[in-house]
């Protein structure tokens, strides 16, 4: 009888153990993930940029803007079927979104209130448009930045609206967009 | 900790003056004479106090000023009647350097053309990046900020930091760090575009920022730090043995909004401003002053001995 039931425990814990799968970390593998699609991004933007001058000091603001708007006009091109998404993912934009309630959450009134009185209403954004030059630049909160998987120099995230959204920084262009992400009042 | 110890001369001009008169050897008595027998334009320099030391640091700061507007100009047009007083080496812009669109034509509208006198007479400006500019900016010559974000200069005995408030990610955290550590200056200032402490009604304190670099303005002994965003004149009670200047003035006006609270130790927000600098062998010498050339504030706050220190902080108000 004693010897029956240690079989049987075993047999249990046996497939126990089978059935357990390893840990993952899955925060881990959706920053993988989008690590390896802002590395796509950034060969398709190094391809479709092959050629345009490097950007220099000049004294001339038209060789500046001129570069500006060739850039994101190359990449807009190479990109033209880019769907919202594409470089978040939906895991990682998931993830992101609940960064930035929690974040949200984590804000004295005064600060909600700054920050909600800094962002730009009524705005309708789309991938492959220029970031609007006569709205400012609303500033990221550097705790928000510290939460947030870190970008090359040539992307930025960027709050306006309701929106979060990846920039590229010298082509001042949308790179993708998550919709929805803060609060429609100062709440 | 630092005595937070100021010299005021609120009425400045009478007392200034009376004080550099009586110092005929002065080295800029005849810079002050030539100023005082101008009437007109530059009857505007003789409101503002002369250099009191022979080889310091000087330098003139201007926030939000990229409006083209005529108050832009009016400050344009005092900074440089002000130079012949006090000769100012360079300028710092604390951001919004270009407000609205950013076509060719605006950064001549916004910047060259106020600015004029000054960048003809090879006055260098150093610009850091606001909220309203297009980080593109950075290549524009004229700002020379090397085409980079955030950047380092030095000046004399004095190394300049400027950062991107903007943006305050890891990288530019440790670029900071590194820079801070490896600078032996006698002075360090740094200067961004949002303000860590505000008494302003409209934005406040930019309280998120302050946790991420003012424990290493304190660590690093960081003495004096500008900012703008802001649109008026603050000068913020020493902070952890720091002192904070807001100056987003320039061009943009933001009337009565100023709170004077526990922050604040001068403020003005009735007329646009800027401020003239100098930094001496043990204390900085400042002047604040309205697009009329009347003198705001100023006074003599004196160069720390120590690095600050984290423990000596105090919880601001906010």
């Amino acid at each position: 009888m004693v010897r029956a039931l240690l079989i049987l425990g075993l047999t249990v814990f046996s497939i126990g153990v089978a059935a357990q799968k390893p840990p993952v970390n899955v925060v881990a593998q959706q920053m993988v993930d989008f690590s390896k699609r802002i590395d796509a991004y950034m060969k398709v933007r190094d391809d479709a940029t092959k050629g345009l001058p490097d950007v220099k000091e000049t004294g001339d603001p038209a060789k500046i803007s001129g570069r500006e708007k060739a850039l994101g006009q190359a990449i807009a091109k190479a990109r033209a079927t880019a769907k919202p998404g594409d470089v978040f993912g939906e895991e990682m934009s998931a993830h992101l979104k609940k960064v930035l309630a929690d974040d949200w959450k984590s804000r004295s009134p005064a600060d909600r209130k700054a920050l909600f009185e800094e962002l730009p209403k009524g705005v309708k954004l789309a991938i492959n448009q220029s970031y609007p030059t006569t709205l400012p630049l609303v500033s990221v909160p550097a705790k928000l930045l510290a939460r947030l998987p870190v970008l090359p120099e040539a992307l930025e995230y960027r709050l306006i609206d309701r929106y979060f959204l990846l920039r590229d920084r010298d082509a001042n262009l949308i790179v993708d967009v998550l919709s929805g992400v803060y609060p429609t009042r100062d709440r | 900790m630092r005595a937070p110890h100021v010299l005021l001369f609120s009425t400045l001009s009478i007392g200034a003056l009376a004080y550099v008169a009586g110092n005929p050897a002065s080295p800029f008595a005849a810079a002050r004479a030539s100023a005082m027998q101008q009437p007109a334009a530059a009857q505007a320099s003789a409101q503002v106090t002369p250099p009191r030391e022979k080889d310091s640091v000087r330098f003139a700061i201007i926030g939000d000023t990229g409006t083209g507007t005529s108050s832009q100009y009016q400050v344009g047009e005092r900074l440089t009647a002000a130079r012949q007083m006090f000769p100012f080496e360079f300028v710092i812009m604390l951001g919004d350097n270009i407000y609205g669109s950013e076509r060719p034509q605006d950064f001549v509208t916004k910047f060259e053309k106020p600015y004029k006198a000054l960048l003809d007479a090879k006055v260098p400006f150093y610009a850091a990046l606001g909220n309203h500019d297009d980080p593109t900016q950075r290549y524009y010559k004229p700002f020379n900020m090397n085409g980079e974000r955030y950047y380092t200069f030095s000046k004399g005995s004095a190394r300049f930091f400027v950062l991107d408030s903007n943006y305050m990610d890891q990288a530019q955290l440790k670029w900071l760090e590194d820079e801070l550590l490896k600078a032996n200056d006698r002075w360090k200032i740094a200067y961004f575009h949002h303000p860590l402490y505000s008494s302003g009604e409209k934005h406040g304190s930019e309280v998120d920022l302050r946790t991420q670099v003012e424990p290493l303005f304190i660590k690093y002994g960081v003495d004096v730090v500008f900012a703008g965003h802001e649109h008026f004149y603050e000068r913020i009670k020493p902070q952890n043995g720091i002192y904070y200047f807001i100056e987003g003035g320039s061009a943009k006006l933001r009337k009565g909004d100023i709170r004077k609270g526990a922050l604040t130790a001068a403020g003005f927000d009735t007329d646009f401003t800027f401020i003239l600098a100098e930094l001496g062998k043990d204390a900085m010498q400042f002047q604040a002053l309205s697009r009329n050339g009347k003198p705001i504030d100023s006074g003599s706050l004196p160069l720390a001995e120590e690095p600050k220190k984290a423990a000596e902080s105090k919880p601001p108000s906010r």
